[in-house]
């Protein structure tokens, strides 16, 4: 277990390693054809040459490769790995640190994922155990199409819908009634609040996670299904056991490890949503870090950014693993 | 999209221009220094990074700015003409020596004083091209800024660093004495004295420029007091302020909100002032309650197409020119596209500042497709089988405005038109390389309230052939009354020159106006005499009146 953990350290490494190549790549090739990132500090002014020099020199662009279409940019870019070996994850193209900023972003993004998660989990266990249980029954269809409706709503539509048209009247309602420090008033705020991150979170959360929990519904039904007709139930049901405790123990456990790996796949999905939630619901956090640092080809913020996320999703993907050995017995890692 | 956020910018000088508003009334009892205990609750759009007054360009850092520092001049909330304000007196006989004597007494929030050697050390620090400031343009006038950029090879990378650190131009010769020489005689010169690049720094700031940038230490009514950047900002009354520009609240609490929507959290009640989403238009225009607490003004920016003349045929021919300009129904394409932010331009400089009026283009900025067509025919019309291009950058917004624009060519004139939208717009635009040939978007966001920052910075050009460097317009006498307004005796003589100068764009027509900004805010009950800048249409947070 000790080496199978190491070993995916490792490879978790180079995994990091490559993706960061992998964008330092691209940010450079979005430079050198995109036009030069500096120009655009001048707007409708133009600038001298002296000026641009000196706006190129002060993003990290002065490095003539950045003119070359095509060129790798090496010399940069191991000037750059050699900084994050000393720890030096450098700056934005405002001087303010890259630290500062992920450490600003990341809580708020993690308490995102983590309302999301608790959302799919609950609900996809919930509703698809349910349409598991009564098969082909009135219920089973129901939470069927009530999958494919979510399926259908977009997330952005989700989020708009909320903020626009329940938030308002129901945030001024609370708060005139129950004051504006009250946890009900709070929940319904229609944007983050920084003075009260887990409250204002909630909400945007359990939305995002309702709109990715489609998937997990389906996958919870059909993995239990297979699990109603397997020898080992019907020989736990021929024991005489309890219909729960054969339910509990030995078919929601035994369907678990699909589930569990879904979980870790769509993790990474989530940002794709996290950048609309974040943005419509005002939360300063990872996604929209990215997405702001993209459009501005703010190179130090993207790698640190990404950074991040690698490692976590390398984290996600090794814990999901790990999982595996706790929810079967059988699977071993040595 | 960098067009209008540097626009919005750049002309947001005007933001700084509080007016004298509450001016006077510091004597309502012992609550004066630190206001009445109301808090104002403001958004951030632009996800600004620096509060650093020589980095400052975009509105957002200018607004806070203006109320954080104090300049030399600041400017009227009406006509956004300068009056002397850290400044006893700025005088000049030649327009080009200039003598500005500072008022004495005056500190910064650490006690520092603000006196001439705090302006000259801001000055030079934007004025050094290494330091790459965002305001490090509005030097160039002064003597000495050349030797301050260091050099380039051919390729424009950057070779050598520049040896000298100050400005030759600039003296503090006592400490209420700045004496400034210009390049040339400029009779506006004090006129660009209140924008935000112009504040004065500290000592202690200029020694840790970096923390400044985020913690400034300021001269105005209000101190930073804490800053998350990217999600909120605090700022409260200074009680050790002596001038007389300031509102009666005591707190701004800015939320940062990247793209602006905060309109949700204005209904909501979170925030007092907002402008709604194109979608929310209608809805907020005609609620009863709301619509009473709305206001609206014209702002600054001036939208125009740019022609080539530098291509030859068609476009160097006034006659396809005005026939373009013609064949535009503006307010059709407004009403359409950009309802209640902008209006129909018919003049070269916006009307809101200084020596601008509406009208100088006459009949070529009028609607008449007879004319338009008659005026095509006479340039020879426009070549079969070629498209028309228009140029511009990428920005959704602008990409409809000009699409509607080009509909209108094709319905009107029938000119087949195919829209560029490019993100080396400006790189093009400099080297006069687009693919393919057209008109140009163009759009200017002045960089001071007066008539001339429209005019020289545009079509100004010292050589005949290449003309100015964006479309390659060049009049001798256009140039002659720019000169002779910049040596004028006083600014009303200088600013009545200047419109000469219009005169001969009118009659050389090189551009097309289209339109003029327009600001639109609503604001919550608890504000009063909401103001907005006639520059940058922002509120002026040293007007407006907030009750508990």
């Amino acid at each position: 277990m000790g080496r199978y953990v190491v070993r995916r350290v490792l490879q978790g490494i180079l995994t990091l390693f490559l993706a960061v190549l992998l964008l330092h790549l691209l940010t450079t090739l979005a430079i050198q054809v995109n036009g030069n990132p500096a120009r655009a500090f001048f707007g409708d002014h133009l600038p001298s040459a002296a000026q641009l020099a000196a706006v190129e020199k002060r993003y990290g662009l002065d490095d003539p490769c950045f003119d070359q279409t095509g060129n790798p940019c090496v010399k940069p870019f191991v000037h750059r790995l050699g900084d994050y070996f000393r720890g030096d994850f450098g700056t934005d193209l405002h001087d303010r640190s890259v630290t500062d900023i992920v450490s600003t972003a990341a809580p708020n993004t993690l308490r995102l994922f983590l309302v999301v998660t608790v959302t799919w989990f609950v609900v996809g266990m919930l509703l698809g155990s349910v349409a598991a249980r009564y098969r082909g029954k009135v219920t089973d269809g129901g939470i069927r199409g009530l999958s494919i409706l979510i399926d259908a709503l977009p997330v952005f539509v989700i989020m708009l819908v909320w903020k626009y048209i329940v938030t308002v009247p129901v945030y001024t309602h609370l708060r005139d009634s129950l004051g504006s420090e009250s946890f009900w008033a709070i929940l319904f705020k229609p944007s983050f609040d920084r003075t009260h991150p887990w409250a204002t979170v909630i909400m945007p959360g359990v939305l995002l996670g309702l709109a990715g929990s489609a998937s997990f519904i389906r996958l919870v039904r059909a993995a239990q299904l297979e699990n109603y007709g397997a020898d080992h139930v019907r020989t736990a049901r021929a024991k005489g056991l309890a219909e729960r405790h054969v339910i509990i123990h030995h078919i929601v456990r035994n369907s678990a490890i699909p589930v569990v790996t879904a979980v870790g796949f769509v993790f990474t999905d989530a940002l794709g949503g996290a950048v609309v939630t974040e943005g419509v619901m005002n939360i300063y956090g990872m996604g929209g870090t990215l997405w702001r640092a993209v459009q501005t080809n703010d190179v130090g913020v993207i790698m640190g950014v990404v950074t991040l996320l690698t490692v976590l999703t390398v984290t996600v993907m090794l814990l999901v693993d790990l999982l595996y050995a706790a929810l079967d017995p059988r699977i071993r890692f040595d | 999209m960098k067009i209008s956020r540097t626009a919005a910018g750049l002309l947001a000088i005007a933001l700084l221009a509080t007016g004298c508003g509450s001016g006077g009334d510091d004597d309502n009892g012992g609550s004066s220094k630190t206001g009445n205990g109301a808090t104002l609750h403001m958004s951030l759009s632009e996800d600004v990074k620096t509060l650093l007054p020589m980095d400052s360009n975009v509105a957002d850092n200018i607004a806070v700015d203006d109320v954080v520092y104090d300049g030399l001049v600041r400017y009227d909330p009406k006509t956004t003409k300068p009056h002397n304000y850290v400044a006893q007196s700025i005088t000049t006989k030649d327009n080009v020596h200039w003598t500005i004597k500072i008022k004495p007494g005056l500190k910064f929030q650490n006690g520092e004083p603000v006196d001439a050697a705090a302006f000259a050390r801001a000055w030079n620090y934007a004025a050094y091209g290494p330091n790459a400031m965002e305001n490090n343009y509005f030097f160039e006038r002064i003597k000495g800024y050349d030797a301050m950029q260091g050099e380039t090879d051919d390729d424009g990378n950057y070779i050598k660093k520049p040896t000298v650190k100050q400005l030759s131009g600039l003296k503090a010769v006592n400490a209420t004495t700045l004496d400034v020489t210009l390049t040339g005689p400029f009779a506006g010169f004090s006129t660009m004295l209140g924008y935000t690049g112009f504040f004065p720094i500290a000592k202690a700031c200029l020694a840790d420029i970096k923390t400044c940038a985020v913690k400034p230490i300021g001269n105005g009514p209000f101190q930073v007091t804490e800053w998350n950047q990217g999600e909120s900002m605090t700022l409260k009354r200074w009680s050790g302020y002596t001038l007389n520009e300031v509102p009666d609240y005591s707190e701004i609490d800015y939320v940062e909100v990247p793209g602006g929507d905060d309109w949700a959290d204005f209904q909501a009640g979170d925030i007092d002032a907002s402008t709604p989403p194109p979608e929310q238009w209608e809805a907020a225009n005609n609620d009863p309650d709301l619509s009473t607490r709305k206001v609206e003004a014209p702002t600054a920016a001036l939208t125009y197409i740019g022609f080539p003349a530098y291509l030859g045929k068609p476009f160097n021919d006034i006659n396809f020119r005005k026939a373009i300009s013609m064949a535009i129904d503006r307010q059709k394409v407004i009403d359409a596209i950009l309802p209640g932010q902008a209006t129909p331009a018919d003049s070269w400089v916006s009307p809101t500042v200084p020596g601008g009026t509406k009208g100088t283009c006459g009949d070529a900025c009028t609607f008449n497709v007879a004319e338009a067509k008659k005026l095509l025919a006479k340039a020879g019309g426009w070549p079969k089988g070629k498209t028309l291009y228009i140029h511009l950058g990428q920005d959704d917004v602008q990409e409809q405005y000009f699409k509607a624009i080009g509909d209108q060519l094709k319905l009107n004139l029938g000119i087949p038109y195919k829209l560029d939208p490019d993100p080396d717009f400006f790189d093009n635009r400099d080297a006069r390389s687009f693919h393919g040939d057209g008109i140009i978007r163009s759009n200017w966001f002045p960089d001071y309230p007066l008539n001339e920052n429209y005019l020289t910075p545009i079509y100004g050009s010292d050589d005949p052939k290449h003309g100015d460097d964006s479309y390659g317009y060049y009049d001798q006498k256009f140039m002659d009354d720019i000169h002779k307004a910049d040596t004028a005796p006083d600014l009303d003589t200088a600013i009545s020159g200047y419109q000469q100068a219009e005169k001969v764009l009118a009659s050389d027509f090189p551009t097309a106006p289209l339109s003029y900004s327009e600001s639109v805010v609503f604001y919550s009950d608890r504000l009063s005499n909401v103001v907005l800048d006639p520059f940058s249409g922002a509120v002026k947070l040293r007007l407006v009146s907030v009750s508990n």
